[in-house]
């Protein structure tokens, strides 16, 4: 199975970062899709199958939040994954991110805890014997 | 056959070998393993970065962590391991005098580490890093298996 991904940030190098994260992490990467807001976050899920979202708050046009809220309406896209990755700090939107499903990951991020945190949200698994 | 590295050194081997080394306080223990071929490495490095030495970076580049990491890799993949196989992780880069260490050692090492294993495309399968224990790493390589205490 592999996962087709949607990356949503308003910052090209962030992409490119998580980007060079999800490739780096061994995971079963298929197509990959990027947009630089919420809306064209959206318009791109109408337009391709999307089996994992990655996503920031704080955009222009429309922010990470509002389309998690609009994604959680729509029957077809309401159950897809979602991992916020953001600087955000605070403690009552990520309590509410937490209440919509989504997994949380703060900026500066590793690239390990991208992929330990979508092996976890996506029941992946993986060989974590070893170091203790 | 059980090898011990000793403090800015490292050592590679095959299936049926067994690594160990001792005393991993700020240096980095780094093991790399390749699960195909059956044959990893264990590097123990003192230093971040070779520029503070650089003629004993070319003696010995097992001291740094810049020099130390290629070198294992390359080491690992001359036995017939492929980078892109290779499962790695980290022990040591502690702080064995707590807040009261001036120098970083320890997260100057960590942070080298990450640098060279993002430009390598290379992340950690795991970590057991900071803190201010001693800790010791027995690597077998028949199983890749890595045994850490402190």
């Amino acid at each position: 199975m592999s996962i087709n991904v949607l990356i949503v940030d308003d910052s090209g190098v962030m992409r490119a970062m998580i980007l060079k994260s999800l490739r780096m992490s061994g995971l079963p990467l298929g197509e990959t899709h990027q947009a630089a807001n919420g809306q064209e976050g959206l318009d791109v899920l109408n337009q391709h199958w999307v089996d994992l979202v990655i996503v920031d708050i704080n955009m222009p046009v429309m922010n990470g939040e509002e389309m998690i809220d609009r994604m959680r309406e729509s029957p077809e896209i309401k159950d897809i994954p979602i991992v916020v990755i953001s600087t955000e700090g605070s403690k009552t939107r990520l309590e509410k991110l937490q209440q919509k499903g989504a997994a949380f990951i703060h900026k500066p991020f590793s690239p390990e805890t991208i992929r330990d945190t979508i092996r976890d949200i996506m029941n992946l698994g993986g060989d974590d014997e070893g170091a203790d | 056959m059980r090898h011990i590295v000793l403090v800015g050194n490292m050592k590679v081997g095959k299936k049926g070998d067994v690594i160990v080394t001792y005393a991993l306080g700020t240096s980095l223990g780094l093991m790399a393993y390749d699960p195909v071929s059956q044959v990893g490495g264990l590097l123990h490095a003192m230093l971040p970065l070779s520029r503070s030495d650089p003629q004993k970076a070319e003696t010995n580049p097992c001291i740094f962590v810049d020099t130390g990491v290629p070198k294992l890799f390359k080491e690992i993949c001359d036995m017939g391991g492929q980078k892109s196989r290779l499962v790695v992780r980290a022990a040591g880069c502690s702080r064995p005098l707590g807040e009261n260490e001036m120098f970083k050692i320890g997260e100057r090492n960590y942070s080298v580490l990450k640098k060279i294993l993002w430009k390598n495309s290379i992340l950690l399968e795991s970590e057991d890093i900071g803190g201010t224990a001693n800790r010791t790493v027995h690597f077998d390589l028949s199983t890749g298996e890595v045994a850490i205490t402190s």
